[in-house]
């Protein structure tokens, strides 16, 4: 094999300290007067050009080139190799700047090592041999995990540039939390009507054919890989054909058996056949078979025999479907969003602030639910006994930043308890409100109004405590009453009794009619199950890992997951659109309908002649790509799946798995001749 | 004439002590480094880019990942002259490929038996973790294995 060294100087980087002369010479001595050429920057345009016609003049079929970390320049040489006509694997980059000339103090030494690293890699490229990439076919079209603001968004993105898109959600209807808020910060929209345009293109717009929504569904397994998932979802009947329903909601009144509203935070009661809320998408009710007589009465011939919602629905007995079983739907895709959304964090679990235990003790979706004008008090603010509390406290960083619950901010909580401010100052006018916090962080350019509006209002009171844990909350005669330890003055440090007053008041017991908890944000949904069907990892808080903190926060772990929104890290409404916008970007620029994608060749290829059937490297494999041939009784590495980190070559006991571009012949050869 | 001789001797004898002794002050261990492509050898890079001087006596094997390091490779190494044998990886739950890291440190734990019945000191096959930002670990494992080996001497099998 026709074998040459092109020696990078990088100006004098490498040059200084390694005499390419000498490295030369010893080079030549120990490799039969190999070609050996030194170049001022390989990696500039005239670099590349000298080695592109010198690798093609002289009918070269193997390089290996001493220069800078492979990590900067390796790209640039394999394109250079490959406009030359030779396979882009058949060269050898070593690293003798990063790893030599810059480490090394005494000049020889550095020569000595990089002449033995140049002639292990003659030795190895040798060996080399040249690998092929695949290409196969994939599917442009993706599903999204949950129809929330960032799942909407990526739909819709997808939708318009032509891709077909399942959007799977596991509630009856589309838009995630925002749907239940009546106004939303920074500047008091209301949250169903700002999402109604998506929705409503999402569902009816001119991409809307090319989205599929499949409500009342979870993904049930997924395999596959990158450019070629086939995802399996389980969809529970609704019991009422969404194509037939005209959404007039006359069968909701006559329906004699109800439930808590799950959508209303168990508050107030909503019939079995019911819309989860008004003007909830699809409008479509549903039926929950856990209390609808059908499903539990045993008076008719084959169960329940009450059909007054079929009686009072004006398009007949087709439109009810009370013998729909569970589905499972198959699709193919490339790419899969991951858009679960976030939670709240279980304020039980600080149990000295009676969430739970004391009425009138509410968390911020409940609070929410209390304010919209479709939940269960129709946005009076109203306390269980029915009365217009006079006084509240809004209390922020529960479970955040304390390491013995959350130890991050959220960075949403402080903005919507100062709308909670401003609405409750519009119902309520005389109402005194109580801010109680660790830290107030409002960021954004939008943010200072309602904090101003709060901060300069005469009967809002601000007062910072060291330690959301130390206070207690207990009821006397109606009244929810605060001790608190450790409150502290904005400037001044913990513990002291030193109370940071706005509108002239000063206590450390503070008694009021109603009480609004801001609990961390954390992980919604099934996480468990899906990063468990999907392998991706998630972080020590519970959330979607991603690739890269800050330069792929889009990209899970795990190739062609992408993550959107509140599911990877605590977010708000604006940033979760931004991020169903990238993660459609990804899947944009990363699959283009009609293009194949290539499958880089180093992967494990198993000799199945030589393979004695034990299964070890199945076990091994962190991918699952080794499959057990039954026929061959052999194992067989699926190429696609297969990362190429070789833990499989070095488990199997018979040496019947080859790592390309990592072989034992190769390895071998490096080390015999690096210590010769 | 005989004095002479035997001073003669006795100095050849003492040069001979001084060379050895020299030849021991200036052993220079050979010492096979593998490491995986992600966080290791990043990790030198950084080390380089710093360009924190180290000692020059490891000669680095890049493999994609230190589950790719069969036991072979390390008895191999010692076979073929080395006087010490790095491994170093991505810290634990860090492995590019998940969990190549904990197979290789699995791997090197039995290994080291194997070594130890062949008189190999278990200071000559060190298993480390250095992430890609850990430059400065990267140089402080590479000189404290060179100089653990530099005290236990050439390698005699
Ligand atoms: S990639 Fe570094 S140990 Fe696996």
């Amino acid at each position: 094999m026709k074998t040459a060294v092109y020696f990078c100087n990088c100006g004098t980087n490498i040059s200084e300290k390694i005499n390419p002369e000498k490295v030369e010479d010893a080079v030549k001595k120990s490799n039969g007067g190999i070609i050996f050429k030194s170049c001022g920057f390989l990696c500039s345009e005239e670099g590349k050009e000298f080695l592109r016609k010198d690798i093609m003049d002289n009918g070269i079929e193997a390089v290996v080139i001493p220069a800078c970390s492979p990590r900067d320049h390796e790209k640039t040489f394999i394109n250079v190799l490959s406009a030359a006509g030779v396979n882009p694997y058949m060269m050898q980059m070593i690293n003798i700047r990063e790893q030599v000339a810059w480490v090394t103090e005494d000049k020889e030494k550095a020569a000595e090592k990089a002449v033995h690293y140049i002639n292990a890699a003659i030795s190895r490229v040798n060996l080399q041999e040249p690998l092929e990439k695949k290409e196969i076919d994939v599917s442009p079209d993706a599903i999204v995990v949950g129809a929330g603001p960032a799942g909407l968004k990526a739909a819709l993105s997808l939708a318009e540039a032509g891709r077909k898109v399942t959007v799977v959600e596991k509630s009856p209807t589309i838009g995630g939390l925002p749907v239940r808020y009546e106004e939303i910060f920074p500047n008091m929209e209301c949250g169903p009507c700002m999402l109604e345009p998506i929705m409503g293109d999402a569902l009816h717009g001119n991409a809307s054919g090319n989205i599929e929504f499949l409500t009342l569904s979870e993904i049930e397994d997924v395999v596959g890989s990158y450019g070629n998932f086939t995802v399996k979802i389980k969809r529970s009947p609704r019991y009422v054909d969404a194509e037939k329903c005209i959404g007039c909601a006359e069968c909701i009144a006559p329906c004699p058996a109800s439930f808590k509203n799950p959508f209303n935070c168990d508050m107030n009661e909503r019939k079995a056949i019911d819309f989860s809320f008004a003007g909830a998408l699809p409008n479509v009710p549903y039926v929950n078979a856990g209390v609808c007589l059908r499903f539990n009465d045993n008076d008719g011939a084959d169960g329940g025999s009450c059909r007054l919602c079929i009686d009072a629905c004006p398009v007949g007995e087709e439109v009810f479907k009370f013998d729909e079983k569970e589905e499972i739907i198959e699709r193919n895709a490339g790419s899969i969003i991951l858009a679960t959304g976030s939670a709240l964090y279980d304020c039980g679990k600080i149990s000295s602030l009676g969430y739970g235990k004391i009425p009138a003790v509410y968390n911020s979706i409940e609070f929410e639910r209390i304010l919209a004008s479709n939940g269960p008090t129709e946005g009076k603010i109203k306390t269980p006994d029915g009365k217009e509390p006079q006084s509240f406290a809004i209390v922020h960083c529960v479970g955040s930043l304390d390491k013995n619950h959350k130890d991050y901010c959220s960075g949403i909580c402080c903005e919507y308890a100062f709308k909670f401010n401003h609405i409750i100052r519009n119902k309520i006018p005389s109402a005194k409100i109580y801010h109680l916090y660790k830290e107030i962080v409002i960021p954004g350019k939008e943010s200072g109004s309602l904090y101003r509006h709060a901060a300069e209002d005469k009967n809002t009171v601000f007062i910072r405590v060291s330690d959301i844990n130390g206070m207690t909350v207990a009821e006397e005669s109606g009244k929810k009453v605060f001790s608190i330890s450790g409150a502290c003055g904005s400037g001044g440090g913990a513990g002291g009794g030193e109370i940071e007053k706005r509108g002239g008041e000063v206590s450390e017991k503070i008694s009021v009619d109603a009480v609004i908890l801001c609990p961390a944000v954390v992980p919604g949904g099934d996480m468990d199950g899906l990063a468990g069907i999907l392998e991706v990892v998630r972080d020590k808080n519970g959330f979607f890992e991603e690739l890269h903190g800050r330069t792929d926060v889009g990209k899970s772990t795990i190739k062609g997951v992408y993550l959107a929104g509140s599911c990877h890290s605590p977010m708000d409404i604006k940033e979760a659109m931004s991020e169903g916008m990238a993660a459609a970007g990804y899947v944009l620029s990363g699959l283009v309908a009609g293009k194949k994608l290539s499958i880089d060749p180093i992967s494990a290829v198993v000799n199945q002649e030589r393979c004695s059937g034990c299964k070890v490297c199945i076990g091994v494999c962190p991918y699952k790509a080794i499959s057990f041939d039954e026929k061959e009784e052999a194992s067989l590495v699926n190429e696609l799946l297969c990362q190429g980190c070789g833990t499989c070559a070095a488990a199997c006991p018979s040496s019947a798995i080859k790592a390309n571009g990592f072989t034992n012949e190769e390895i071998f050869a490096e080390i015999g001749i690096m210590l010769a | 004439m005989q004095n002479s001789t035997a001073i003669k001797e006795n100095m050849l004898d003492n040069t001979v002590n001084i060379e050895k002794a020299k030849k021991m002050e200036v052993f220079e261990p050979r010492i096979i480094g593998f490491l995986c492509n992600w966080c290791s050898y990043a990790g030198a890079d950084k080390a380089g880019a710093a360009q924190k001087p180290y000692s020059p006596n490891v000669s680095v094997i890049k493999v994609m990942c230190s589950g790719r390091i069969d036991p072979q490779f390390i008895l191999e190494a010692f076979k073929k002259g080395a006087d010490g044998v790095m491994i170093l990886a991505c810290h634990p739950g860090d492995c590019h490929y998940k969990e190549g890291n904990y197979r290789a440190v699995q791997r090197h734990r039995l290994l080291l038996r194997l070594l130890k019945q062949f008189g190999i000191e278990e200071e000559r096959c060190r298993f480390d973790y250095v992430s890609a930002g850990e430059g400065d670990r990267f140089v402080s494992v590479i000189n404290e294995t060179v100089e653990a080996v530099k005290k236990l001497g050439p390698l005699k099998i």
